[in-house]
Order: C-alpha cells, then structure tokens, then sequence
C-alpha cells in the first residue's frame, strides 16, 4: 500500500471529489439523470488527460510567475473544444448539460492536478493520473447519479424502470431528491461510508470544543 | 535570458495565447456547420411533431424529416399589421434576434405584458398545413417567463383556428419534478381538443387549479393544474392568454377566420 500508483490510488485512497472535495458544483447540478452524469464524466476525463499532457510536456519551459496563466488558459481552449464537438455530435446531451461543460474551467480539480500533479511528473504519469483522477471523479458522480435517477423518476438513462404514480403506475417519485441538495446528502453519506472505511483520511478537527468552566463549590 | 525574467513570462503567454485560440477558433469554425444543421433538426422535429405529418412509430431519419419540414409552407408573418406574409426567408429568419431589435419589434405595454416579455419581435415565422387546398392546421410560436427562464414552445391550431391541435415546450428551464412537467408528453397530452375562444376575442384558455372534471362547465377551456408548480402553470396560461390576445396573434386570426386563406399555387405544385 505504500507505493501510490497514479491510476489506481485517486479512485478511492485519493479520490478527488470525497477525499479533497474539488469538483462539488458539477455532481450537484447534473446528477439528476445517470446520462448526464456519465457525459459529464467523460468531458471532465477529456479534459483532465489534455490538460495534463499538454502542461507536464512544457512544465520545464514554463516561468513560474505566469505558470498559472497558461494553466488556466490550456484548461480553458481544451473544454471549449470539448463542448464545441458535444454541441455537435451529442446535441441533445448538450443542451441537457448546458453550461455545466463550460464550466469544467472552474472545476478546482483540473487546476488542481494540472498543478499538483503535471507540473512535476513526466507525461507518462500526468496521463495516469489524469485518468485516475477522472475515473474516481466517475465513480463518484456515477453512483450519486445512479441513485437520485432511479428514486426521483424511477428511471435510469431515461428508460423507466418503475412506472411512477403520475403516468398510471405504483412508484412514487421523490421530488428532494431530483432536486440539487438531495447530490449533498448522498456525497456526504458516501463520504462517510469511505471514512469510515479509510481511517486514515478521518481530518483532525479545526478546533476542540472548550471545556465547560466546572461549577465550584464555595 | 534567465526562465524566470519579465520577457521570457511574456513570450510564453503570447505563444499559449496564439496556440491556444488557434485551436478553439478551429473547432468552432469547422463545427459549426454540423452544430446549425442540429438546430435545424431539433426545429424540424419539434414543428412536425405537431403538424400530425409524423409517421406513427415516430422513426424517421433526419434527411427524410428536413425533407418533410421544408414542404410545409412557412411564412414569416407581420403580427402588428396581421398580415400572413412579410419580407424574410423563413428559413434565416432569427425570432429572438428580432425580439431585442428595435427596428423590427415592439415594446409590449406593461398592462398587456402578463407574460413579462418586454418586448416581442413584429414578425414570427409560423407554419402552415393544407388539405384539399383549406387551411387545416398552423403551428404558432409562443414564449413567456417561467419561474426561472424563458419557456419556448409551440401550439398548433386546428382549421377552426379556436382548438389546440398540439402543444410542445422545447426550451425551459423549470424546476425538475416540478415544474419540467409542462415538457413531459402525458401533459401535453392533455391540451388536444381544448378551445382557447368561446365567442368572443377573449382568451378563455387557462391552467385550471386542479384536475379537470370532464363535464364540468368550462372544461373545454381547462388543463389539469401542475402538482406543485403553481408559478410555471400561471406562467403557461399567462403566456397562451398573451399570445391568442389582442396583442398577440389576436389580429391575425381573426383575420384568417374572416377571410380564409387560399393555398398558395405554388406550394400546390411543389406538393404534388
């Protein structure tokens, strides 16, 4: 266990969006449909692998004064083209994910391996670690997705698995959890559940709470 | 020149600069194309879908369904002067584009704006069905502030130009579970068959507050309400008594019931 492999460690030992709570937005927003959550995840991996490569191959040239520039800049030419070819080839996912896709630039995570990670490793291991990152990201986004899909409509990927009480059936549709703090709920029950498991990610609280000042006796 | 001097940070920047939007001006031009034919298709499907032209099963491939769309007789209409034709090609004409141009829309007076609009485009491009050489049906675009954006959709009129033939919403941005109901099929549903008009110019259409009892007076003016979406069903009725009202395509239709209007024979010809 102690060598960290960057494929497989971010999955659940380092997974970015429970262990470091980067990328929250995007699984609130999207997860209300299992198709969205897994083109979201997929954009995001895309991205991630792109902007590693590109800023590990020039991390020797870059000056650091305006490494975060060019960071930023590369993150940002990369999910515009991203969302450029979902525009055109996957329309209707695109318009479901509206501007969640532009807004990959502002997932703390891609600068955050970009930084983290391609700024010092080779290629090789940004690629790996890009993946890594993004499929622990999946992980994530698809299970919360799986679960709110399935009891807010009863469906998963858009085909009905239980018929809901409002077109004739027997399964009553949960509106909370289609609904954006459902996504909080069920992050922080699963962040729970990893804790528990992983000890060692447990944090140390910010602060002890005070001792009551005991009464005295006079 | 040391890695970390002002001139070497500069070059770097330009250098990603020019690399960079080098490849997203790319992408953006080279897609472009495939991302307006889209357009074209999703409008295609969403007219189509309530001209009644669409075959049963609802498979069609795209060349045969923009095929179908560009046989239908679209018009850009002149909504003010309610006149069934104008200067634009239906097809390159831009409705939201003409929404926010002074020069070819209008203000909506604050006490007919129900619908919160602003302002609203003079012209809008409609679509016509005949048979027989009649009207039979025509497909109106309609829009109005929802809860938390615009919602746009169609409504289509049988011959009478009184009963709702189709409704869709292909732009919203209701609440999920909520107010999305008003894009879901077993809603729209709902709306064939109900009259906007009794006898008068009056929009009598609404979104009732509950469920519609199928004999109760009145019911052929009513949809059942939306389970906890009150704002998006007042939105919808506030947007239908706009746009069937004197502001809206009031003039027009009154004018096709007046005079009904003749196919044209130039769209005879392309039909047969």
């Amino acid at each position: 266990m102690s060598i960290q492999h960057p494929l497989t460690t971010p999955l659940i030992k380092e997974n970015p969006l429970a262990l470091r709570v980067l990328g929250v937005c995007p699984a609130l927003a999207i997860t209300n449909s299992l198709t969205s959550a897994l083109i979201m995840s997929a954009a995001l991996t895309v991205v991630l692998i792109i902007s590693n490569t590109i800023v590990s191959l020039v991390r020797t040239l870059l000056p650091s004064s305006v490494r975060l520039i060019v960071q930023i800049t590369v993150i940002a030419s990369a999910v515009t083209v991203i969302d450029q070819f979902l525009k055109a080839f996957l329309p209707d996912a695109a318009a479901r994910l509206s501007v969640y896709v532009a807004l990959i630039v502002t997932n703390c995570m891609v600068l955050g391996r970009a930084e983290g990670c391609a700024m010092k490793e080779d290629v090789r291991t940004s690629i790996l670690d890009a993946i890594g990152n993004g499929l622990g990201f999946s992980l994530i986004l698809i299970v919360v997705a799986f679960q709110r899909e399935l009891v807010g409509k009863g469906s998963l990927m858009g085909y009905q698995i239980f018929e809901p009480i409002s077109q004739g059936g027997w399964f009553p549709e949960n509106a909370l959890v289609t609904l954006a703090p459902s996504a909080f709920f069920i992050i922080g029950v699963l962040v729970w559940a990893i804790r528990s498991w992983k000890a060692e990610q447990r944090e140390e609280p910010d602060f002890k709470p005070i001792p009551l000042p005991r009464k005295e006796k006079r | 020149m040391t890695k970390d001097s002002p001139i070497r940070a500069l070059l770097t920047v330009l250098v990603t600069a020019v690399v960079c939007s080098f490849f997203v001006s790319g992408s953006v031009v080279l897609l472009r194309p495939i991302q307006l034919n889209n357009k074209l298709l999703e409008r295609s499907g969403n007219v189509l879908a309530l001209t009644g032209q669409l075959p049963a099963g609802g498979e069609i491939g795209d060349e045969a369904l923009l095929d179908l769309f560009k046989s239908l007789d679209a018009r850009v209409v002149d909504i003010d002067e309610a006149e069934l034709g104008s200067e634009f090609d239906p097809y390159t004409f831009d409705g939201r584009k003409a929404a926010a141009d002074p020069e070819l829309s209008v203000a909506v007076p604050s006490a007919e704006d129900i619908a919160s609009l602003g302002r609203r485009s003079s012209y809008k491009t409609i679509y016509l069905v005949w048979k027989d050489g009649q009207l039979d049906r025509i497909v109106l675009p309609i829009r109005g502030a929802g809860m938390w954006s615009m919602l746009y959709g169609y409504i289509s009129l049988e011959s009478d130009l009184n009963t709702i033939a189709g409704v869709m919403f292909y732009e919203h941005n209701e609440t999920p579970g909520l107010g999305d109901q008003i894009a879901k099929p077993h809603w729209q549903a709902k709306w064939i068959g109900k009259k906007l008009y009794e006898d008068t110019d009056d929009v009598l259409f609404h979104v009732a507050e509950g469920p519609v009892a199928a004999g109760a007076s009145g019911a052929e003016y009513q949809v059942d309400a939306l389970t906890g979406a009150t704002i998006t069903a007042n939105a919808v009725t506030a947007l239908v008594q706009y746009w069937f009202g004197p502001h809206g395509y009031g003039p027009l239709l009154q004018r096709l019931r007046d005079q009904p209007p003749q196919k044209p024979a130039e769209a005879a010809g392309q039909e047969s």
